[in-house]
């Protein structure tokens, strides 16, 4: 891994088109501006991998559980 | 065209019904073609198979009818897949849902990653919602 000193109001550049910029350190919080063009997706990590774990357990359901959830819903409501 | 399905065999699909996810779902990368199809009558949920993968297949529902006042921004996701001219009536959100293998009743739905779909381009991407105050694990199956 690159590892790189900056102090706030600096920046690194990735390739062409993205900028890193430090804001602001606070304490043991550092807030980042990223620049980069609109179809680079750009994600707190915690929270993507959330997600992507989500949709790995989501994506094996059995029809008949669903079946049976609907079932469980309708008569719920 | 005609698509293999582990849970539903051979089906028939139009070609301009397909949806195209530049970026596939979150974990799913490769697989970027899915088809949108209703559960059953009287079920509020859709199968969103992939058009590339017979076994995967996800359960997806409008988050309105469990989360009335369920608010996210789609501006940003709309904007990074260039879908400038877009407006309401072009797009739908889905939630993910989520059933723990013979635990229907602990069916949960996903409120962090909204899939948006421009049904007018056949276009879809993941949204990743970052502050919200929403779970990743919702419950569907409690009296609200």
């Amino acid at each position: 891994m690159l590892v790189i000193t900056r102090k706030p109001g600096e920046r690194i550049t990735i390739g062409d088109d993205i900028v890193v910029t430090v804001i602001e350190v606070k304490g043991s919080l550092v807030r980042l501006g990223v620049d980069a063009p609109r179809s680079i997706s750009i994600h707190r990590q915690e929270i993507f991998e959330r997600i992507q774990k989500q949709n790995l357990e989501a994506s094996g359901i059995d029809v008949s559980d669903l079946n049976m959830a609907v079932a469980i819903l309708n008569k719920i409501q | 065209m005609k698509i293999t399905t582990t849970r539903f065999g051979v089906i028939s699909v139009k070609k301009d019904k397909i949806i195209y996810m530049p970026s596939g779902m979150l974990g799913f990368p490769e697989k970027k073609r899915f088809v949108l199809f209703g559960h059953r009558e009287n079920s509020p949920f859709l199968w969103y198979q992939s058009v590339d993968d017979p076994s995967l297949a996800f359960v997806v529902t409008s988050p309105f009818l469990f989360v009335p006042n369920y608010d996210v921004e789609v501006d940003e996701a709309a904007k990074s897949m260039s879908w400038d001219d877009a407006d309401e009536n072009d797009l739908e959100l889905y939630v993910i849902a989520n059933i723990p293998k013979g635990e229907p009743d602990k069916i949960t739905a996903n409120l962090i990653g909204p899939l948006l779909i421009n049904i007018r381009k056949r276009q879809a991407v993941q949204m990743v919602i970052a502050s919200s105050p929403y779970s990743h694990k919702y419950s569907l199956a409690v009296r609200q």
